[in-house]
């Protein structure tokens, strides 16, 4: 099924407002279109559904399913864009140009309701903490929590103070704690990407 | 404006509620009052021209309590102190919201941490606090608590 491949033109001189020669991917594909297509549907697809329900035979549908979904979960993870304290700011860095969070698939969206990974970005006083239990639960499953810095991960400085919760994780449940005070965004993403080994090999 | 010329324009609005002027600096004086006074003072002191009050706090001195307010007169470019000792018991006093209503929440977060009554206050609830929070947090009695212990008292919020 070799195609026909055109051989490139010669390069004509650019001259006033003429485009110049053709770009190679412009002209005709290697493969016409429609034997690519009934290769697909003749020959990939039959040959791949009967190795996928062989191996799900085998190995039981959760077992292969599983690290599709994980593999599709961690690289397109969705953090709550909110701040609470100095450590939105690092938050906020780490989106910017320099450290580029977005590389990781990481997009802060600002409803809880598109998000799946909620990033708990500073000191949490009890003032604030039902408004926080509420953001957590207006997330869809599966949802994930990162404790940002001392202040969510244990109260920090003020784990003794009248108005402070003592870590974020006396009220959801919190998968990754980054230490710090705040932490810098090298910290922030190291924080995401062991997240991502935790969807990685999540069984369930 | 001194205390002296303060002293004189206060003194007939509130005759013996008036306890003193004294200097204090940085502003036109401390003015000390007692708390039965507090509403007519609060008039007199607008109508020379203090027409913004600035803030209001509370001090636990353990035998009794001191409520101030600070208000600043835009024409004289000047402060006034206005200073009540309260009792230690129940401490209470009328409230400044209907000479200034920017009284309003600086009252609120006297009342949430050094537990002083505004009567007749038109909102007095938590400011900073949620609401069924159970403690003054600046009063000299409250203690540092443990964070367990903390957290199991303001579970319900």
């Amino acid at each position: 099924m070799a195609g026909t491949a055109s051989t490139p033109k010669p390069v004509a001189p650019v001259s006033g407002s003429d485009p110049g020669p053709e770009l190679p991917m412009a002209g005709q594909p290697a493969v016409p279109f429609v034997e690519i297509e009934a290769l697909r549907t003749q020959q990939f697809i039959p040959a791949a559904k009967e190795a996928l329900t062989d191996l799900i035979a085998e190995q039981g549908q959760a077992k292969v399913i599983r690290p599709v979904f994980n593999w599709a979960g961690r690289n397109s993870l969705f953090p709550l864009h909110w701040g609470l304290a100095c450590c939105a700011i690092e938050f906020a860095a780490a989106f910017g140009a320099r450290w580029d969070a977005e590389r990781f698939g990481v997009v802060p969206r600002s409803s809880p309701r598109q998000c799946d990974l909620m990033i708990v970005n500073g000191t949490v006083t009890w003032k604030v903490a039902h408004k926080l239990i509420t953001l957590y639960e207006q997330m869809p499953e599966p949802k994930w929590v990162i404790a940002m810095g001392n202040c969510a991960t244990g109260g920090g400085p003020f784990r003794t103070a009248y108005s402070v919760v003592p870590g974020v994780d006396k009220l959801v449940p919190v998968d990754v704690y980054i230490a710090g005070c705040p932490p810098r965004p090298e910290a922030m993403l190291d924080g995401i990407l062991r997240l991502e080994q935790l969807i990685r090999d999540r069984k369930e | 404006m001194g205390p002296e010329e303060l002293q004189q324009a206060l003194a007939p609005a509130l005759g013996d509620r008036l306890l003193g002027v004294e200097p204090f600096a940085g502003t036109a004086g401390r003015v000390r009052f007692r708390a039965e006074g507090a509403l007519d003072l609060f008039r007199a002191v607008l109508a020379l021209g203090f027409t913004h009050l600035s803030t209001v706090g509370g001090i636990d001195w353990v035998d009794h309590r001191e409520v101030f307010y600070i208000a600043w007169s835009d024409d004289r470019k000047q402060y006034v102190l206005l200073s009540a000792d309260l009792p230690a018991d129940a401490p209470h006093i009328e409230s400044a919201t209907p000479v200034w209503p920017s009284a309003n929440w600086h009252e609120r977060e006297t009342w949430e941490f050094v537990d002083i009554t505004f009567d007749h206050h038109p909102d007095l609830r938590h400011l900073l606090m949620p609401d069924g929070y159970e403690f003054h947090p600046l009063l000299r009695s409250f203690k540092l608590h443990e964070p367990e212990e903390l957290e199991v008292k303001t579970r319900h919020v």
